[in-house]
């Protein structure tokens, strides 16, 4: 599934990124690599999110979360 | 005297900005905007018999070339041979790290510095910097930049630094980091931090404030509130700061008259100084505490942490008008000065976005627009007027999101938007006293040359008539050409010749309208209560009421933004045509927008 139809407070994991060369290599450099852990902490609908991974909190624009393919990580 | 060169290299919002400033004070060139500088920023100490030449580069996560901060660090890093400070978050050792290994293979010396070590500590997790230190082949030393502890042990450190052997040397294994790929490197670091940190896992608390800050329905009306709050203290105590002012610029009009008129000097250049130059930069000066305080507030906004947030909150509209929510910085920075906030939109990757964001900044009000608001409003609204000026600002903030729907690309375009949220913070004194003390040093350049020179020029064309010299300013050349310009303006409510002037003087910089009018009405002292009264009652006589004074407000709002910011924009563009068109358009604007609103106030009052 894409990040951008995850759910706020639940846990995924990064399967792979599907984005420009440009984009992709920011969003690697920032720790979203494949395996990454990613909890969603909030978000808009068709809009921007809050995620945290790594140890950051980082706030994406929906032209990266749909970018971004993960699975979800059962509790 | 031994002589060493530093370079600070860190992610943003590790405290580099915070140990900069603690190492040079105020021996610093360029303040810092913490989060949004895109150029290096120079500074010098003194220690152990060695000088030391500290460069501030902007914070950056890796070594790219993605956004223009990485592309400054980089050309600068490349072309010096300076020692590199790596400053890291050790709260935040994970991310740090992927810079710090980047930094490695740049065969220069690196010294890293842990700061914020102190936080981890209460949060009971310990850091072995000398083993950490060993597996990256450098020194490292435990900082705090706030506390300023550790500070000579990184000067001390820098003179023996290590130039790194590109290997990683963990317990089991050497690693060559080489050409390896991102993922390879976080899952490196991973290893690393199991040697060195005494828990594996650091979990990021749940940030309790963004809760209501990013709430999802209150996120957007709570920053509307937190920047009314801004406007209202810019307002209020720069307005009782700015009586005290006034006080004194009167008495020492008073005292230089009389001192110019004891020394038997031409009644010309006795007006040029008391009518022309004192109330031209003096009414200027006035205004210095408003927009001393207005920057001082919106520096600690952004040095506690809100401003990314806000990307957050404004990324949904700002998409709808085709740009990312980190485009509506500069456009708050806009409230300040154009000029920064046209320089700010260098953080933006995508040109298109930027000149999309350089066309709107120049109808967010920026803070030379103030003295305008405050005086008209003033005049004529009595204790409304504190709304009034607020509610110039709440239009220019609708007007410019307004113009970037209209510059909206036809197809959809997502939002681009990639900010970290730090955590939130008290902000730091020194970062943002610095910050504003370089802003009001900017002010005061500009009231000692454009303003000087304005006011000047102004009294000259306005003392110079056909038949030379001339005290009567109606026949001076400048009211000729108000006057040739009175059918253009009437329609819209302002067809004073004397206006009309100010208006054209605006351009050179805004705050010279009210200077403008102090003197085309012959009133020295324009923001105290006598000259005001005054002022008042001559506008009324001529038939300028509320109605015009605020449609004049929208006009100085809305038209062509002052020299300097023209220059500016000019600077980023580069193109011409793009230029004059974006200036017409503006100017064509203002015309409208007044026109229309004086017809139909006209009709209702």
């Amino acid at each position: 599934m894409r990040l951008s139809g995850a759910e706020t407070g639940k846990c995924y994991i990064v399967e792979s990124i599907q984005l420009p060369e440009d984009k992709k290599r920011r969003i690697l450099d920032l720790g979203i690599t494949e395996n990454a852990k990613i909890t969603v902490e909030n978000l808009k609908t068709d809009g921007p999110m809050i995620i945290s991974v790594r140890g950051t909190r980082l706030a994406l624009g929906r032209k990266f979360s749909d970018g971004i393919i993960v699975w979800e990580m059962k509790a | 005297m031994k002589e060493l060169r530093l370079a600070f290299v860190g992610n943003p919002n590790c405290g580099k900005t915070t140990l900069f400033n603690a190492f040079t004070g105020a021996n610093q060139k360029v303040a810092n905007w913490p989060g949004v500088t895109v150029c290096s920023v120079c500074g010098k100490t003194v220690f152990g018999g060695t000088t030391y030449f500290l460069t501030d580069l902007p914070g950056i996560y890796a070594i790219s070339s993605y956004s223009e901060e990485e592309k400054v660090a980089m050309d600068y890093l490349s072309a010096s041979d300076d020692v590199i400070i790596n400053v890291t978050d050790a709260t935040n050792l994970e991310r740090n790290l992927y810079l710090t290994l980047q930094l490695l293979e740049l065969e220069k010396p690196v010294v890293l510095a842990l700061n914020m070590t102190d936080i981890l500590e209460k949060k009971g997790i310990c850091v072995d910097e000398e083993r950490l230190g060993k597996i990256l082949g450098i020194k490292a030393v435990k900082i705090s930049a706030k506390k300023k502890s550790g500070l000579s042990e990184i000067l001390r450190l820098s003179e023996k630094a290590i130039f790194p052997d590109g290997i990683v040397h963990l317990k089991n294994e050497e690693v060559n980091i080489a050409d390896m790929k991102p993922k390879e490197r976080y899952i490196l670091i991973e290893k690393i931090l199991k040697e060195v940190l005494s828990l594996k896992e650091i979990t990021l608390q749940k940030c309790k404030p963004d809760r209501l800050l990013t709430h999802n329905v209150w996120g957007l009306p709570i920053f509307l509130g937190v920047m009314g709050i801004v406007f209202f203290l810019t307002f209020f105590i720069g307005e009782y700061i700015k009586s005290f002012f006034e006080n004194w610029l009167e008495s020492f009009i008073v005292g230089v008259y009389g001192f110019l008129t004891s020394k038997n000097f031409s009644g010309a250049i006795v007006s040029l100084v008391c009518e022309g130059i004192i109330p031209g930069v003096g009414g200027m000066l006035t205004f210095l505490p408003n927009i001393a305080i207005l920057f001082l507030l919106l520096g600690f906004l952004e040095d506690s942490g809100y401003m990314s947030r806000v990307c957050y909150v404004m990324d949904s509209i700002m998409s709808k008008a085709g740009l990312s929510g980190k485009a509506f910085i500069p456009m708050i920075l806009g409230f300040g000065c154009s000029v920064p906030a046209i320089l700010a939109t260098r953080t933006l990757e995508d040109k298109r976005d930027r000149i999309k964001t350089i066309f709107a900044i120049p109808f967010m009000s920026c803070s030379a627009k103030l003295p305008i608001y405050v005086m008209l409003s003033k005049l004529f609204f009595g204790k409304y007027a504190p709304l009034l000026a607020y509610s110039m600002y709440l239009l220019s903030f609708l007007t410019s999101i307004l113009i970037l729907f209209f510059l909206c690309d036809k197809e959809k375009k997502e939002s681009t938007l990639l900010v970290e949220l730090p955590e939130y913070k008290m902000p730091d004194i020194k970062t943002v006293s610095i910050y504003v003390l370089e802003k009001v040093k900017d002010y005061l350049a500009k009231a000692g040359t454009t303003i000087f020179f304005a006011s000047v020029f102004l009294w000259i064309i306005l003392h110079i008539g056909k038949g030379g010299l001339t005290d009567n300013i109606a026949e001076s050349f400048g009211a000729s050409l108000g006057k040739m310009l009175v059918p253009v303006m009437k329609p819209c409510g302002l067809g004073y010749w004397q206006i009309i002037v100010s208006l054209i003087w605006g351009v050179a910089a805004k705050e010279a309208v009210v200077s403008g009018m102090s003197v085309l009405y012959g009133i020295s002292n324009i923001s105290s209560p006598y000259g005001m009264a005054k002022l008042t009652s001559v506008l009324k006589a001529s038939g300028f009421c509320g109605l015009n004074a605020y449609t004049m407000m929208l006009f100085c709002f809305l038209y062509t933004p002052c020299i300097a910011a023209i220059a500016t924009a000019s600077g980023e563009i580069k193109s011409r045509k793009t230029l004059y068109t974006a200036l017409f358009v503006q100017l064509l604007i203002a015309w409208g927008v007044s026109f229309v609103f004086y017809r139909i106030g006209r009709i209702i009052f």
